[in-house]
């Protein structure tokens, strides 16, 4: 039987950790997806710049995408 | 839309040991902040030796000064170079802007004081430490820079 707290987290309620700043609260109120951040500091700053290219070049596409579909 | 790529704009300066520190919303990515940007700022030395490194590392990226309004192609002289304080610039591989000063730090000898060694596959990047982006982009107060800092602030470690 899954509870109810766990559920929520399964229907995307973020749980702060114990240890956050004042900082970290305050940019998780004002509604950054603080999960993503979590996982971006998991990471390298090589990686975490990959990972942006990889979302402009996504954003590029889909701008290209729209730019033929306007022509038609 | 010109695609952007920062990773090898920023290589192509290090090849040419171009004087540089990179700032603005790549510097933020790099510090583990969760944005997107379309361009890459850095700061640089505006030297003339320097900015003739930046014009050829990107020279054969059909480089513009993007905010002229003819979009006048970079072609510098030690005459322009002198009089030159900031270069904005788009080529065939996004955006450059090079900033000879940042709003809350300084001219380029303070940034780079301000900086912190990064170490990538492709060489050794110079950006501004945390602390000093968050400098930044309260003293440029824009509605993204401080949307930003909240950002900055929260991923700062023990705030």
């Amino acid at each position: 039987m899954i509870d109810e707290a766990t559920l929520a987290q399964m229907n995307g309620q973020y749980v702060m950790p114990p240890d956050a700043s004042p900082a970290w609260r305050a940019a998780c109120e004002y509604g950054f997806d603080m999960s993503l951040v979590e996982e971006s500091l998991k990471r390298t700053p090589e990686e975490r710049l990959d990972a942006h290219q990889r979302v402009l070049d996504m954003l590029f596409e889909l701008k290209e995408m729209g730019g033929h579909d306007a022509a038609k | 839309m010109t695609p952007q790529n920062d990773k090898a704009l920023l290589r192509r300066l290090l090849a040419q040991n171009v004087e540089f520190v990179v700032i603005g919303g790549v510097c933020g990515i790099l510090h583990g902040a969760e944005l997107v940007t379309f361009d890459l700022d850095i700061c640089c030395r505006f030297s003339r030796e320097n900015l003739r490194r930046i014009e050829t590392a990107v020279k054969d990226l059909n480089p513009h000064h993007r905010l002229t309004a003819n979009k006048l192609p970079l072609e510098l002289t030690d005459e322009l170079c002198d009089r030159l304080k900031n270069i904005y610039l788009t080529t065939d591989l996004g955006i450059l802007d090079c900033l000879g000063e940042v709003s809350g730090l300084g001219d380029y000898e303070q940034v780079l004081r301000r900086s912190i060694t990064q170490q990538m596959s492709y060489g050794k990047l110079q950006i501004l430490s945390l602390d000093a982006l968050i400098v930044a982009k309260e003293a440029a107060g824009r509605e993204k820079d401080l949307y930003a800092t909240r950002l900055l602030r929260a991923i700062k470690p023990q705030n």
